[in-house]
């Protein structure tokens, strides 16, 4: 089970991702959830509407930040204005963790608004690790790292993708937010087992599950979170609460975003698959 | 081994290179027979592993697309009334253009657009007379942008409009510019013909979180002005810019200015109601979500 520093000592179930499709249904009819995540992008705004809604949302319900700009593997250090802004954001929120993805995404100023993926280097873990240590100390709330999904691997790679989640993290001590699904459409895209990657991961650091559908192609997978979640990845998801315990986990659904509903119901399918995994393998607090 | 910053510049020098072949079809820019340029072949076999379907080429062309798919959709999504002005062929040359030249600068794609009017204000690709209209309607749309995200400032009680520091609302923005472009939002295609006269405007935000635009009167606009640096309105009154209103306008100003909860008070914050009514349109701009492959 995830050590209480790494998620605040919040204990939280199943939650959705807050969209926009989903909000007339949510203020209208406060449907029962257990939690949101918000995407810190999108609220890091002076004023306005986005704010008003976020705060409507926070008399009600608890909210989870996760980002999408930390850029935490830049070879040149964080962005401070970045940093201060969405620790603005954590005051709002009162977030009892905070989550980024393991990757770059900018070079002297310009952004990619993408998810890059970082080579697997004992320097590049150094780096990141040595940035993450820095942003956990101006945020000063838990950071968790996401593994991303990815499309290419470097020729200088000098371990496993699941290696590298493993050194960065514990040198810079802190969370996980284990995706599944991006683990199995990397797994796919870069011929590996997914259950070698799932049973490698520290558990005590998983401070959070992500899960999601993708979209498949002829040669590889693109991670669109546009459709539900499949069985292989379900299969994932299980062995991870195996391992882990039970731990908050959380639905993406982006893109063709059907009812809220919808949403809903795929992602309390996670409860049935804690409940099936606990009763089934006597699982309570994990078993790493 | 190549360092880190090295292979992140390399890769991210790759991203910037234009569009090209078969990724090129599943955008709306024109088509061109040209593949991917030996720099970008140079990059991926430098730093890319191949994989066990694809190349090295074909990994990195997955986030090049990625790439473009991303910031051309965003660009193109705030800017319709410059896209039916301009129509579609000039449009996608002008933004193809402007990303090639100046990539985004900030953490929202919300601010893609932020240089595109002094871009399209120095274009080659357009006359003298497409230049000043574009660039004024690109000014335009963007300045909604920005009102979308601006703080909510504590609208004056009586006691603040005689001793407090009154000001604009950052959601309010005056416009001096060189055309009515204003006129170009009920416009199906772009009328040159138009005399280019000089406009004042003030784009806003509504209470619905709608932006607005409406045009001022001359004698307005440098009141707004000094409203927008904050002043005291006895010595607003003292000291009134030119040209001088009447006071009848000066009352009939401030009257529409309170009815659309244009004025602030220093130093207190605001809090925005929330209103549904507008719909949601442009609530959230997320980044860093794959784009699905055509």
């Amino acid at each position: 089970m995830s050590h209480p520093r790494f998620t605040g000592g919040v204990t939280l179930g199943t939650g959705i991702g807050l969209r926009v499709p989903h909000y007339d249904h949510i203020l209208s009819e406060k449907p029962t959830v257990d939690w949101f995540e918000i995407i810190s992008e999108n609220f890091m705004v002076r004023g306005g509407r986005s704010l008003a809604v976020l705060d409507t949302i926070l008399d009600q319900y608890q909210v989870v930040q996760h980002g999408v700009g930390l850029y935490p593997g830049g070879a040149k250090g964080l962005d401070m204005d970045h940093l201060r802004r969405l620790k603005d954001l954590v005051k709002r929120t009162k977030t009892p963790w905070i989550s980024d993805h393991l990757c770059w995404g900018s070079v002297d100023g310009s952004m990619s608004h993408d998810l890059l993926p970082l080579p697997y280097t004992f320097e590049a873990a150094r780096k990141t690790a040595e940035n993450l240590r820095i942003a956990q100390d101006i945020l000063e709330v838990p950071l968790a790292m996401e593994n991303v999904s990815s499309y290419a691997e470097f020729n200088d790679d000098e371990m496993t993708e699941w290696e590298f989640l493993s050194e960065v993290t514990e040198a810079a001590d802190v969370g996980i937010l284990l995706d599944v699904n991006n683990i199995y459409v990397s797994s796919v895209n870069h011929g590996f087992d997914p259950l070698d990657y799932v049973n490698f991961v520290p558990a005590d650091r998983v401070a959070q599950i992500h899960i999601a559908g993708h979209s498949r192609y002829q040669r590889f997978i693109i991670d669109t979170h546009d459709h539900p979640v499949i069985d292989p990845v379900w299969k994932l998801y299980a062995r991870a609460i195996e391992r882990c315990g039970p731990t908050a986990t959380l639905l993406e659904w982006d893109a063709s975003i059907p009812s809220f509903e919808e949403v809903w119901t795929e992602a309390k399918k996670s409860e049935h698959w804690r409940e099936w995994i606990i009763q089934e393998k006597g699982v309570n607090d994990g078993e790493p | 081994m190549a360092n880190l910053d090295h292979i992140q510049r390399e890769f991210f020098k790759a991203l910037l290179l234009p569009l090209r072949g078969s990724s090129r079809i599943s955008t709306e820019l024109a088509e061109t027979e040209e593949g991917h340029s030996p720099e970008f072949f140079r990059i991926a076999d430098e730093i890319i592993k191949p994989g066990p379907s694809l190349t090295s080429a074909e990994r990195l062309e997955l986030y090049h697309r990625q790439y473009w798919f991303r910031t051309l959709d965003s660009l193109a999504e705030d800017f319709p009334v410059l896209r039916r002005m301009a129509s579609d062929e000039l449009f996608w040359k002008l933004i193809e253009r402007y990303l090639l030249e100046r990539p985004s600068q900030s953490f929202t794609l919300r601010h893609l657009g932020e240089a595109f009017a002094d871009f399209i204000a120095a274009s080659e690709l357009l006359d003298d007379v497409q230049r000043l209209w574009f660039s004024s309607v690109a000014r335009i749309e963007y300045t909604f942008m920005e009102c979308f995200e601006c703080a909510q400032g504590a609208r004056p009680e009586a006691e603040d409009l005689a001793d407090g520091i009154i000001e604009l609302q950052e959601h309010v923005k005056p416009l001096h510019l060189p055309v009515p472009a204003d006129l170009c939002w009920d416009w199906q295609h772009f009328n040159e013909a138009t005399k280019p006269q000089a406009v004042y405007l003030a784009v806003w935000r509504e209470p619905s979180g709608r932006s607005r635009q409406e045009r001022l009167e001359a004698a307005e606009f440098p009141l707004l002005l000094r409203l927008k640096d904050g002043v005291k309105l006895d010595e607003l009154f003292a000291s009134l810019p030119e040209p001088v209103p009447s006071e009848e306008e000066i009352t009939r100003w401030f009257a529409k200015w309170h009815g659309y909860q244009w004025l602030a008070v220093r130093g207190k914050e605001g809090k925005q109601e929330l209103d549904s009514s507008g719909g949601w349109l442009g609530m959230d701009r997320m980044s860093s979500q794959a784009v699905a492959m055509e």
